[in-house]
């Protein structure tokens, strides 16, 4: 190669180089080259309700993914403080560590389903979008583990859900991917069922003589909360029930039954806790300028 | 093995070891460039099929709603990526093979380098598919190929495609760089220009893309870096792939030079220096800093300056031979092709404005714009060298020189009413979307324009199938082809 088109190939490289410096490293060097990225333990610390909700509504499935958080501190001293015990920094360190886990497991999950080709995570100051979503997006709230790669999205098939987190309940999400059109006739929305295993869980039916004064159903099986991954559980779970009962009712007892139902799998937790972190955490920098 | 697969001896090159031009077509392995095409035809149709079923999801018609590994949202992955690197790639490398050598009169590299490139390309395809498939996907738009690490981490779980990626364009490029840096020295076609760069802008693209947004940086910026890789991998390979390559095949098949060396090089610089530039303007009216997204939006209004001087050439060198158009199919292709290219750009230029960002952001206008690019443009051009090449590869006539043509119009009917559709969808959505109108009430909106599109779509996959059956019989068929056939008629004056 002679001189000239040597210059000219290091001028081809140039042009990529300046490209790159221009619009990648400059912005990164005035945002977050300027404050450190929030981890994901530091973005996990405030446990939001609806993770500890998780953890009461699917026990089973929480302590297989998370074993001993739960007795390590209950869920419900988690969000109250029901007093003294010195154990209880321990516990929500536990806690703390289940739930970022869930994040970045969810956040995954997120990435590999392509929600991410359906759903927007950044706010526009135009369009009145601050009026339907919330606050316009900054890079300080991005500047954290769990945008990395960043899923700010290209087109909102669904709505924005960068302020998701607690706008809908946990069993409404179970429900949306179960099958979206359920809750939201009409959406095209495709349904995950992977997210959910097969269980087990108690129901009763009624009294015939109740059922009869009432006009409901006798045959109708009447959901218990809780569902176990097991039938070996369900049925310990029902002789509990039973030798819980007052000896004057011990005739519910027979009524009770172990049916097959579903439960959300560590998968669908780590994504609904995922879901309900969103726009939840808030930076405490403030070196930003504007 | 045929005689264009044997290697030349040494003897029969020139004195700087360029070949006369009597043996020059020995320099083709045909075989191999066969192979690539079928591989990039292979890939049109699994892309295009996985496409029309994604679409189908949008009328709530998805076929497989309980595969998780065949389910929509992992099947958008294959389409777009199996187009980018199954077809376009194949296609482009497949080219490169006839081009190259005809152009430098230099043997590649190596034949046996090149089978090696073709298999663990295909390898690389499959397993990138595959990956998506089992969910190892990366957040990354247009790199959603696997990093095969656990995210966040470098514990391996699945096979490290990126990075089998980043060799395998590192080994493209040594092979095509080997004949392309020995005919530097001599004259300087803008073809080798536009090769050379590209085969080296995919690798830098490529690897920092992949990489920085995954590891290096969050939120804004590594969304900028996206943006960057999003914009590089169209304006720094596919599109200097094709315009060096239509620079190569208009002027062969028309027997035309170019109309204007000198605007073929303004062109080629001012690629290189504005379109890398328009990077951040995938992510506007977003927490970037506003300096950038200023810089990314004029710089992208001076594309269509140069897109322009480019157009302008080719259109020049056809004076006359308008013809062409009619008479030879190939050549038909190309400059439809050129028209969309047009087209895109300067919707570019309109609608990186502010004003029409807010509205057409986030809906359906981008994918009709992407499928504008990539199909209209890029494919067009594929398509074109492919059936030009097809006889002369196969030494075969035509099966069907009919279904060429139902080809061309199925897929190009099917583009325009599939873009003509998504631009409304989207004019339309982002008009609710201002407007406050509840969500359901848009996504119901948009169904009539889904279905239009499922439509389109489902001309489009339909044009290729007939296409790839033509292709295939062509090959099993001996009846001699004789090239004069299509030779365009030159004019009389
Ligand atoms: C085909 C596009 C598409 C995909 C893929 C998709 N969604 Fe949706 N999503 C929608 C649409 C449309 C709606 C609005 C209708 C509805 O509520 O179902 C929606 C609604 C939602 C909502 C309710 C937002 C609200 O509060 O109103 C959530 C949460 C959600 N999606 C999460 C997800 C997650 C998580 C994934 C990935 C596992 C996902 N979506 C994948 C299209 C999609």
């Amino acid at each position: 190669m002679d001189r000239i088109q040597s210059i000219l190939s290091v001028a081809g490289v140039g042009c990529f180089a300046l490209a790159f410096v221009l619009s990648a490293v400059y912005p990164w060097a005035i945002t977050s080259g300027t404050v450190t990225e929030a981890t994901i333990a530091e973005v996990a610390e405030r446990i939001t309700p609806e993770f500890v909700d998780l953890a009461e509504r699917y026990p089973a499935e929480f302590d297989r993914a998370h074993p001993g958080v739960r007795e390590a501190l209950t869920p419900q001293s988690v969000l109250a403080d029901l007093g003294g015990s010195g154990d209880r920094e321990a516990g929500l360190a536990a806690w703390r560590e289940a739930h970022a886990k869930s994040l970045r497991r969810g956040r995954d999950i997120y990435v590999a389903e392509g929600c991410w080709h359906c759903h927007s995570q950044y706010v526009r100051p135009v369009s009145n979008e601050d009026i339907r979503f919330g606050p316009v997006s900054t890079w300080l709230q991005d500047n954290n583990a769990l945008q990395r790669p960043v899923m700010w999205g290209t087109r909102r098939v669904g709505p924005d859900l960068t302020y998701e987190g607690g706008l809908r309940s946990n069993d409404w999400h179970a429900a949306h991917f179960w099958e979206p059109r359920n809750v939201s006739p009409g959406s095209v929305m495709p349904r995950f069922r992977w997210f959910f295993e097969e269980g087990f869980r108690l129901s009763r039916t009624i009294d015939p003589s109740i059922a009869e004064r009432t006009g409901l159903a006798p045959e109708t099986e009447y959901p218990i909360a809780g569902v176990y991954l097991t039938q070996a559980d369900a049925e310990a779970a029902r002789q509990r029930h039973i030798d819980a009962l007052p000896s004057a009712l011990r005739a519910e007892g027979e009524r009770l039954n172990v049916t097959p139902a579903r439960t959300l799998n560590s998968d669908g937790l780590s994504l609904i806790a995922y879901l309900q972190w969103l726009g939840t955490w808030q930076p405490t920098a403030t070196s930003q300028e504007d | 093995m045929t005689t264009a697969d044997i290697p030349l001896p040494d003897d029969a090159a020139g004195d700087d070891g360029a070949v006369e031009s009597a043996n020059i077509g020995d320099l083709v392995h045909k075989r191999l460039i066969k192979a690539h095409f079928t591989f990039a035809v292979v890939f049109l149709l699994t892309s295009m099929t996985a496409g029309f079923l994604v679409s189908l999801n949008f009328l709530n018609h998805y076929p497989f709603p309980d595969v998780p590994w065949l389910s929509s949202g992992r099947l958008r992955f294959l389409h777009t990526n199996e187009i980018a690197y199954g077809f376009l790639v194949n296609a482009f490398v497949g080219a490169m093979y006839y081009a190259v050598p005809r152009m430098t009169g230099r043997p590649v590299a190596s034949l046996k380098l090149g089978w090696f490139i073709f298999f663990v390309w295909q390898i690389i395809v499959f397993s990138a598919s595959v990956g998506q498939a089992l969910g190892f996907a990366q957040g990354v738009e247009w790199g959603e190929t696997p990093t095969g690490f656990r995210p966040g981490s470098f514990d391996l779980q699945y096979i490290p495609v990126d990075l089998l990626v980043a060799v395998g364009a590192l080994l493209v490029a040594f092979q095509f760089l080997m004949p392309l840096a020995k005919a530097f020295n001599k004259r300087l076609y803008v073809t080798g220009w536009y090769l050379t760069s590209g085969l080296i802008w995919l690798i830098l693209t490529y690897v920092m893309g992949n990489v920085l947004p995954e590891w290096g940086m969050p939120g804004a910026s590594g969304a900028a870096t996206a943006g960057l890789f999003i914009h590089d991998l169209v304006g720094l390979f596919v599109t200097p792939m094709g315009w060096g390559l239509m620079y190569f095949f208009v002027p062969i098949i028309l027997r035309t030079p170019m109309w204007s060396h000198a605007l073929s090089v303004i062109g080629f610089w001012a690629l290189a220096f504005f379109y890398p530039l328009n990077g951040v303007h995938h992510f506007l009216l977003s927490s970037i800093p506003m300096s950038v997204q200023y810089g990314a939006v004029i710089s992208t209004m001076a594309v269509e300056i140069v897109v322009t001087t480019v157009v302008v050439n080719f259109f020049a060198t056809m004076w006359g031979q308008g013809h062409a158009l009619r008479s030879n199919l190939p050549i038909r292709w190309f400059y439809t092709g050129m028209v969309f290219y047009f087209i895109t750009c300067l919707q570019c230029a309109f609608h990186t404005s502010l004003t029409m960002q807010a509205i057409i952001h986030f809906t359906d206008w981008v994918p009709g714009h992407a499928h504008l690019v990539m199909l209209g443009v890029f494919a067009f051009w594929n398509f074109g060298i492919i059936t030009w090449l097809w006889p002369r590869l196969t030494g075969n006539e035509w099966h069907s020189r009919r279904l060429n043509h139902w080809h061309y119009w199925l897929t190009l009917i099917g583009l325009v009413i599939m873009f003509v559709d998504l631009l409304a969808a989207g004019v339309i959505h982002g008009n609710m979307l201002r407007d406050l109108v509840p969500w359901m009430v848009i996504v119901e909106a948009m169904k009539p324009y889904w279905g239009v599109r499922t439509f389109a779509g489902g001309m489009i996959l339909i044009g290729q199938i007939l296409w790839a059956y033509n292709l295939w019989k062509t090959a099993r068929t001996p009846k001699p082809y004789d090239y004069r056939v299509d030779l365009v008629a030159q004019e009389v004056n």
